[in-house]
């Protein structure tokens, strides 16, 4: 027996060892109601997928007959997909505001900043500080406000070109190559959450500012010159999409010193801001509009 | 001796006219140049940092000067509809008239609103991605076809006159020539057609006028809900009686100072029933506007108490109690209703006049108190008012307007030919 073996284990040993403890599969499997030879066969075929030599819509071309005739009823072709499903199929982002934890340090405004190169005077996250009461008894409620990205925006109501419209991952955009720059949508937002560009640039107190123009929706529009997109169109907080391609948070999330922002998939009913938008603390501001919006405060 | 002191005395008078006349047009063609300079220094080679406009508010005066113009239009225009959709025929010396400034101010007003577009080289995308449920992109398209509806409809209006005018060889004949197609004879037959289709357009451009321009161009501002202070069902129509005050005293003071002018007898009659006209219209404003007010007070909502305290209380409060209240309402309606002065030609002048001033005051009113109030809660006021560039853009299109409006005169037979034939004999 390999256990008493003085010298030192070769790999093989080890795999003998295992053979001993594993159960054979082919004999389990044998146990199972259904085809065991299709099932290790669709297993082998979708190592293939998954390394990239063996196109999925063949896969399913391959298997769909057997598997029909396998599993009747309960079988999903993958041809037919059921439209429910799809339409709500991946992310829908939304964010959630603990104004417990934010202490008003506008962290996530100069970052915003940062990331989108937004010039002066435009800034897509602003922080609200409102002092209630007359001292020693005041309270001070610091609200960050970035674009709420409504589920029923006015803004895309009233554009006149479709310019700005709401994506299927639940972010409000706007195409700055369409936009006439009639500044309708700032007056249509309830929230001030939209900027013009006016052209402006820190390029006299900021060295370098303008080389290159933020790559929002993950556009590159290289260096920023007058007159061109996204000057005179207006603009407005995306929830960082150029990151969320990427696979990163917002920028605001991810610097916010006090952990106040949450990021993440709405329609998950299991992530941190499902479970948080449900709490009793949670808000949204000016509900009465009817706006829908995807952030949501907790109080 | 006496005819020959006559005969002196009409040439100092005529020389003294044209004197003024270089001096009108002196005056307008500089400040027209001075008008182009700051919108080509400015609009397009600043873009909308040449204005004083902020991201608090991004409309400002050329948004209220637009749709005072688009007011002009419309209520002029539907003057115009009582005479040819209607057959009011006792105001039919003023009916070219009150299209050709319909005209002139719809394409003022179009043209104020495209200094206001940030990307002028985007702007068809409106046209190809039409939003339908934009009240703007509609409103583009309706100012379209309005346009050419009133093209058509003073082409129509004139077009006898442009027949006779042919056949004489002066410049303006050689204009009329132009536009009659070889045209040679009016005859009682093509009347009735034009009669006819006259009708047929005034009574389509009443809806497109009412519904489509004119309200629609207050829809704008109406339906954004962001605003408390604009969002409410009243607002639209303010606006349509407004157009129809403003149009009104816009066609009285334009035929009262062109019969001076010309030195042509007054139809006092006329300018007075348009005078009660313009009570009745100021009569059915002050009335909604009250009601505007009382409703918004009780709905306590916050944005909109601080909207009416601003325009009723901040230094631009003069706006309000003066322009809005004062030259636009009140004033106007008590020199219209009192017997002394609504009887006096220059009484009905003046309070058209101030009629037309004050309006500027309301436009401003609608535009810019709303935006100024901040939107949440911790967010600045914002703060505006017009920069030397937006005013000298403006009384550049303003005498813009005036240059097409006297060229429109000048060259087409905007007058009726018979009263002019009278005038002429009269004065000999």
């Amino acid at each position: 027996m390999v256990l008493f073996r003085k010298n030192e284990l070769e790999p093989e040993d080890y795999s003998s060892l295992a053979d001993g403890f594993v159960p054979n599969p082919d004999e389990v499997l044998k146990t199972s109601q259904y085809d065991s030879e299709l099932g290790k066969n669709m297993a082998r075929d979708a190592r293939k997928v998954i390394g990239g030599k063996l196109k999925i819509e063949d896969f399913h071309r391959v298997y769909s007959a057997s598997l029909l005739r396998e599993f009747g009823d309960q079988y999903a072709s993958a041809e037919a997909p059921n439209p429910t499903n799809s339409s709500e199929s991946g992310p829908r982002w939304g964010m959630v505001i603990d104004l417990k934890k934010c202490v008003g340090c506008d962290t996530c405004t100069v970052s915003c900043k940062a990331e989108n190169r937004t010039p002066p005077g435009m800034s897509y996250n602003v922080v609200l500080e409102t002092i209630k009461g007359d001292f020693p008894n005041i309270s001070v409620t610091n609200l960050p406000r970035p674009c709420m990205q409504c589920d029923k925006p006015p803004c895309v109501q009233v554009c006149p070109t479709r310019a700005t419209y709401k994506m299927k991952d639940g972010i409000v955009v706007i195409d700055n190559d369409r936009c006439i720059g009639c500044r309708y949508c700032m007056v249509a937002c309830p929230y001030g959450a939209r900027s013009y560009d006016f052209g402006n640039s820190y390029e006299e107190e900021m060295m370098g500012y303008n080389d290159v123009t933020s790559p929002e929706y993950g556009m590159a529009r290289g260096k920023r010159k007058k007159g061109a997109v996204p000057e005179e169109t207006v603009r407005k907080c995306n929830f960082c999409y150029h990151r969320l391609q990427r696979g990163e948070e917002p920028a605001c999330v991810e610097t916010c010193i006090g952990d106040a922002r949450y990021f993440g998939d709405m329609n998950d009913p299991n992530s941190v801001v499902s479970k948080l938008a449900a709490s009793p603390r949670a808000f949204r501001l000016k509900e009465e509009l009817g706006t829908e919006p995807r952030v949501v405060y907790l109080r | 001796m006496s005819t020959n002191a006559n005969v002196n005395r009409d040439l100092v008078a005529q020389r003294r006219g044209s004197l003024l006349e270089k001096l009108y047009w002196a005056i307008l063609l500089a400040v027209l140049v001075v008008g182009v300079y700051s919108i080509i220094t400015g609009y397009f080679m600043e873009g909308m940092s040449s204005t004083n406009l902020s991201n608090q508010v991004p409309w400002g005066g050329w948004v209220a000067f637009y749709i005072y113009f688009i007011g002009l239009s419309a209520g002029s225009f539907l003057l115009s509809t009582l005479i040819y959709g209607f057959g009011m025929d006792k105001f039919e010396k003023i009916g070219r008239a009150a299209l050709l400034s319909a005209i002139i101010c719809m394409m003022t007003g179009i043209l104020f609103i495209s200094l206001d577009i940030g990307r002028p080289d985007h702007i068809m995308n409106a046209v190809i991605y039409w939003n339908v449920t934009s009240t703007m992109a509609w409103e583009i398209h309706f100012y379209i076809v309005y346009l050419i509806l009133l093209l058509v409809e003073l082409y129509f209006a004139m077009r006898s006159d442009l027949v006779t005018l042919s056949q004489t060889d002066s410049f303006k004949g050689k204009i009329a020539k132009l536009l009659v197609f070889k045209k040679k004879e009016f005859t009682d037959e093509d009347h009735k057609h034009d009669k006819k289709l006259m009708k047929v357009l005034g009574i389509i451009g009443i809806p497109l006028a009412i519904l489509g321009v004119h309200g629609g161009t207050g829809s704008i501002f109406a339906v954004a809900k962001a605003q408390p202070y604009l969002n409410s069902a009243l607002f639209p129509l303010i606006f349509i009686v407004s157009a129809l005050v403003s149009g009104t005293a816009l066609s009285i003071a334009i035929y009262v100072i062109k019969c001076k002018v010309k030195k042509e007898e007054i139809d006092r009659s006329m300018v007075r029933s348009l005078g009660s006209m313009l009570a009745l219209f100021l009569g059915i404003e002050i009335i909604m506007v009250w009601y505007e007010f009382l409703v918004g007070f009780y709905g306590l909502e916050h944005e909109e108490m601080g909207t009416i305290k601003l325009i009723m209380t901040s230094s631009y409060s003069w706006t309000f109690w003066i322009l809005q209240m004062g030259f636009a309402l009140v004033i106007p309606l008590i020199l219209l209703v009192i017997k002394k002065t609504k009887e006096s030609i220059n009484w009905v002048l003046a309070s058209s006049i101030i009629v037309l001033i004050g309006v500027v005051g309301v436009r401003f009113n609608m535009v810019i108190p709303t935006l100024i109030m901040p939107k949440l809660e911790g967010m600045p006021y914002g703060h505006y008012s017009m920069n030397l560039s937006e005013w000298l853009t403006t009384f550049g299109l303003l005498a813009l307007c005036l240059i097409m409006y006297t060229l429109g005169e000048k060259l087409l037979p905007i007058d009726e030919l018979d009263t002019e034939e009278n005038g002429v004999k009269e004065h000999e």
